[in-house]
C-alpha cells in the first residue's frame, strides 16, 4: 500500500485549529471526484463493449466485455465510500452493488421480458453483481456463455437485460457526477461543521459504513461467522467473475486513501492534530496506519477465487475478518470519538 | 412543553425512536412500558400535546397537568435509548405542578369560574421549584469536580474545537486554554448559580449568566430544548411584580383588558390535603437529595460503568464511544456467531447501548430469546465492546468470556462483568 510523508501535523501544540476545509477541499478536489470521474469513464467504455458484443455476439466481444467489467467493478471499490450527498438522494451503492444477486429473479425478468428499476425485489437482480452474473455466470465457459446469447431461445431477452442495467448504472452514474460537478461540491465545502450533516460528519460516517460493509460483506458473511461456521462462499463479492479478492484488496486501499488524503490533508492529518491516543500508548494516528497494512497482509495471504479459499482454508478468511474488525473499531469508536464526530444516522436531542 | 412535544412529533422522532425499533431498552421495574403500536404511540404523543396546550392557557388545570405528567413519563420510560436528564426534568417539574394551584390565576379556567381565581398563593408553592432548580443546578455542578473536568478539561477539549467552523469564536474554541475557562466557568456557574438566583440582591446578575450560560451551550452544542427550558424556569426566581409585568404583557398581545380588581384572595390547601402534600413533597425531595449520591456504592470509576449515572443531573460530562459485537454460542456444538445489530436495533439504539453496560445486558437477554427461538437451547451470548473515555482509547468494556444470558439484571447490584477501567488490555 502507498505510505506517504507528511508534514504539518505538530502534535505537542496546545492548539487544536484543524483546517477542516482544507481537508474537504484536498478530498473532494483531489479523491472523490477524480473517483467519480474514473467510474464514469469506466462505465462509458463498459457500456460501448456491451453496445458492440450485443450487435454482434462473439468471443472477442465476450472478452472485451468481460476485461471492461472487472474494470469497472475495481473502479467502484473507489467508489463505493462516498454514499452520502447526491449518492446518498439515489441510493447509488444498493442500486449499484447489492449482492449476491438474485438469479431467480433474473431470470424471471429475462423470460418475461419486463423490468421495473424501481422494484424492490429488483435491487439484487440488476446493478454490477447481475452484470457478474450476465457476463460470467450464465455458463460453465465462454463458448457456453456465448450460447446464451445467440442460439439459445432466450437470447434476445438476454441482451435487452443486459443492456438495460448496463444503461441504468451509466444514467445513474451519469447523475451523480453532474450534481457534484454541479452545485453539490459548494455544498459540500461549506458544511465545515462536525455535526451529524456536516460534510465531514457524513463522509466519516459513510467511511465506517464502507468498510463495514467490506467486513462484514466482502468477507465476514460468506465465511460464515454469523451463521454459526456455516459458509456461504457463493455469497462473496463478485462470485462469477472471481476477482473478490482483487475487489476487496482495492476496498482497502481506497479506504486508507480516504484516511491519508491521498498526498494532502487528511482524517490522518486531524487525528495527529488532536493528538488522539490508542490505549496501549500508541498515537492512534500511528494505530490505525499499522492496522490497516496489518489487515491488508491477511487479506493478501488468501487467493481469487475467494469461494474457494472459503472453502478449503476458512481460518485465513476468518483471520482477516477478524484484522478488518479491529480497523473498524478503531475507525469507528477511536477516531469519531477523538475529533467530537457523532456515528449516528438520525439525530437527536442530546443533552 | 407543548413546542418540545411538537417538535418531537414534527422530526418524526416517534416514529424513529418507538415505531420502528423492534426491541426498547426498558426501565428496570418499568418492563410493561411498551409503545402501542403505531396509532396508540401517536395517540399518546397527541394527548400530551393536547395536555401541554390546555396547561399553557389555563383549562382544567389539574388535570391537564396529570395528563400531561402521566403521557410524557411514559413516553419517557418505554426506551431508555432516548434518556435525557431534561426529560427527567420536564416530568418532575410537571409532578411538583400537579400539587401546585397554577391555574388559578390569568387563566380560562379562573375566567371560566371566577369564584376558584385566587391572587396569592403561599410561599411553598414557588419555593418547591426553586429548591428543585436549586437541586438540578447545585449538583451538576458537584459532578464536574472530578480530575477529568477541571485539570484535564475533558471532554470540553474534544467538543470546542469540533465547532471551530462557529462565526466570529471559531477560532477561540481551537485554544486550549479556552476549553479550561469553559470548564471551570461551567462547574462555578452550575455549583453557585442557583444560591445567587435565590438573593434579590444578585438575581439580575445571576439571570444574566443564565442566559449567557445556556445561549452558549445551545449554540455550541446540538442539545435540543434545554438550553431553552431552563432559560424560561429560572424565571421563577423573580419576584411576584416581575411575573406580574410579563403577564400583563402577555395579556396585551392577546387583547385582554387589565383587571383592575384589587388582589385579595389568597390560596389555601384543603386542610385534608395538607398533610398528603407535605408527605409527598419530604418525600420527593428526600430521594432527590439522596439518589445522585447513590453512585458511591458501586465500585470502579463511574463514568466508565455507569452505575448510579442517570437521573442525577450529569450533563455533558464525558465523551464516549463505543462498538459492540455480539457473539451466540450453541453450547452442545460449540458453533458461534457473531449478531448483526442492525437487524435488531436501529443506530442510535446501538450506539447509546454499546457504552452503556445495563443496555449491553438487556440486548443480551433479547438476544438469547431470539435465538432459543431459533432453536437453540441455553444460548450463550457475550459482548465484546470496545469503548473509549474522554479520549482514553478504546478498551475492552465487557468480560468476553462471561454468558450474560445468565447474567441477572438487578437493581441496586454491581455488575462484576464490567471489566476495570484502569486495565488497559
Amino acid at each position: 500500500m502507498q505510505s506517504c510523508k507528511k508534514s504539518g501535523a505538530d502534535s505537542a501544540s496546545n492548539n487544536n485549529s484543524f483546517d477542516r476545509k482544507g481537508l474537504l477541499s484536498n478530498v473532494s478536489t483531489n479523491i472523490i471526484l477524480p473517483a467519480y470521474t474514473s467510474f464514469q469513464t469506466s462505465v462509458n467504455t463498459f457500456s460501448a463493449a456491451i453496445v458492440a458484443f450485443n450487435a454482434a455476439p462473439d468471443a472477442t466481444k465476450l472478452t472485451a466485455a468481460q476485461n471492461a467489467f472487472i474494470a469497472l467493478y475495481k473502479q467502484w471499490q473507489w467508489t463505493s465510500l462516498y454514499d452520502f450527498g447526491p449518492a446518498s438522494q439515489a441510493n447509488f451503492r444498493v442500486n449499484i452493488n447489492t449482492f449476491p444477486t438474485d438469479v431467480t429473479q433474473i431470470n424471471a425478468n429475462i423470460a418475461s421480458g419486463t423490468y421495473n428499476p424501481n422494484l424492490l425485489a429488483n435491487l439484487a437482480a440488476k446493478g454490477l453483481p447481475a452484470l457478474d452474473y450476465l457476463l460470467f455466470g450464465v455458463g460453465a465457459d465462454n463458448n457456453a456463455i456465448l450460447v446464451q446469447y445467440t442460439t439459445d431461445s432466450q437470447a434476445a431477452n438476454r441482451k435487452t437485460y443486459l443492456a438495460t442495467l448496463t444503461t441504468e448504472v451509466k444514467t445513474r452514474t451519469d447523475a451523480i457526477v453532474s450534481a457534484w460537478n454541479g452545485s453539490y461540491k459548494a455544498t459540500f465545502l461549506s458544511a465545515d461543521g462536525t455535526d451529524v450533516g456536516s460534510s465531514l460528519g457524513q463522509m466519516v460516517n459513510q467511511l465506517v459504513y464502507d468498510e463495514e460493509i467490506l467486513k462484514n460483506f466482502e468477507i465476514g458473511i460468506p465465511a460464515g461467522v454469523q451463521s454459526m461456521g456455516t459458509t456461504y462462499p457463493t455469497k462473496v463479492q463478485a462470485y462469477y467473475s472471481k476477482i473478490s479478492l482483487q475487489l476487496a484488496l482495492q476496498h482497502l486501499q481506497a479506504t486508507q486513501n480516504l484516511y491519508l488524503g491521498k498526498d494532502g490533508l487528511g482524517l490522518d492529518d486531524y487525528v495527529a492534530k488532536v493528538n488522539a491516543k490508542y490505549s496501549d500508548g500508541r498515537l492512534l494516528n500511528d494505530a490505525i496506519k499499522a492496522q490497516f497494512v496489518i489487515a491488508q497482509t491477511k487479506l493478501q495471504a488468501l487467493s481469487d477465487p475467494l469461494s474457494d479459499n472459503i472453502a478449503t482454508n476458512n481460518a485465513a478468511v476468518v483471520a482477516a475478518y477478524t484484522e478488518l474488525q479491529k480497523l473498524t473499531v478503531m475507525l469507528k469508536t477511536d477516531m469519531t470519538s477523538s475529533l467530537g464526530i457523532l456515528i449516528t444516522f438520525v439525530d437527536n436531542d442530546g443533552d | 412543553m407543548l413546542v418540545s412535544t411538537l417538535r418531537f412529533i414534527s422530526r418524526g422522532w416517534v416514529s424513529s425512536f418507538y415505531i420502528k425499533p423492534r426491541f426498547h431498552f426498558t426501565f428496570y421495574g418499568f418492563g410493561w412500558v411498551k409503545p402501542f403500536g403505531e396509532a396508540g404511540t401517536y395517540a399518546l404523543f397527541a394527548l400530551m400535546a393536547i395536555a401541554a396546550l390546555m396547561v399553557t392557557i389555563g383549562l382544567f388545570y389539574r388535570a391537564a397537568i396529570t395528563l400531561f405528567f402521566l403521557t410524557f413519563s411514559y413516553a419517557e420510560l418505554m426506551d431508555k435509548t432516548t434518556y435525557l436528564n431534561h426529560y427527567y426534568f420536564v416530568s418532575i417539574i410537571a409532578f411538583l405542578l400537579i400539587l401546585v394551584p397554577a391555574g388559578r390565576y390569568f387563566s380560562v379556567d379562573a375566567r371560566l369560574r371566577p369564584q376558584s381565581k385566587v391572587d396569592y398563593v403561599p410561599g411553598w408553592c414557588i419555593n418547591i421549584f426553586k429548591l428543585q432548580l436549586v437541586l438540578v443546578y447545585f449538583f451538576a455542578g458537584l459532578s464536574k469536580l472530578n480530575y477529568d473536568w477541571l485539570i484535564a478539561a475533558m471532554p470540553l477539549r474534544i467538543w470546542l474545537p469540533a465547532n471551530s467552523q462557529l462565526w466570529l469564536v471559531g477560532g477561540l474554541l481551537t485554544q486550549l486554554w479556552v476549553a479550561y475557562v469553559f470548564s471551570w466557568f461551567g462547574f462555578l456557574f452550575d455549583l453557585l448559580i442557583g444560591f445567587f438566583l435565590l438573593d434579590g440582591r444578585y438575581r439580575g446578575w445571576a439571570y444574566l449568566f443564565v442566559l449567557i450560560f445556556h445561549l452558549s451551550t445551545g449554540w455550541f452544542f446540538k442539545i435540543g430544548m434545554f438550553p431553552y427550558i431552563m432559560i424560561f424556569v429560572t424565571l421563577v426566581f423573580f419576584s411576584t411584580e416581575t411575573h406580574l409585568k410579563i403577564l400583563k404583557a402577555i395579556g396585551r398581545l392577546f387583547g385582554a383588558k387589565p383587571q383592575n380588581v384589587a388582589p385579595d384572595k389568597t390560596y389555601q390547601l384543603p386542610s385534608a390535603a395538607k398533610g398528603i402534600v407535605t408527605a409527598i413533597l419530604v418525600l420527593h425531595f428526600v430521594l432527590q437529595v439522596i439518589v445522585p449520591f447513590r453512585y458511591l456504592m458501586y465500585p470502579g470509576k463511574l463514568y466508565w460503568t455507569e452505575e448510579g449515572y442517570r437521573f442525577s443531573w450529569r450533563v455533558m460530562l464525558m465523551e464516549k464511544g463505543g462498538t459492540a459485537f455480539f457473539h451466540v454460542k450453541d453450547p452442545h456444538t460449540g458453533k458461534r456467531a457473531e449478531v448483526i445489530n442492525s437487524l435488531y436495533l436501529t443506530s442510535f439504539q446501538e450506539t447509546q447501548m454499546s457504552t452503556q453496560p445495563d443496555m449491553i445486558l438487556q440486548y443480551a437477554h433479547f438476544l438469547a430469546d431470539v435465538y432459543r427461538k431459533k432453536g437453540i437451547q441455553n444460548p450463550v451470548v457475550t459482548a465484546e465492546s470496545y469503548v473509549t473515555l474522554n479520549g482514553s482509547g478504546s478498551r475492552l468494556f465487557i468480560d468476553t468470556t462471561v454468558n450474560l444470558a445468565a447474567q441477572q439484571e438487578t437493581l441496586f447490584g454491581h455488575n462484576k462483568w464490567i471489566r476495570p477501567f484502569k486495565d488497559n488490555k
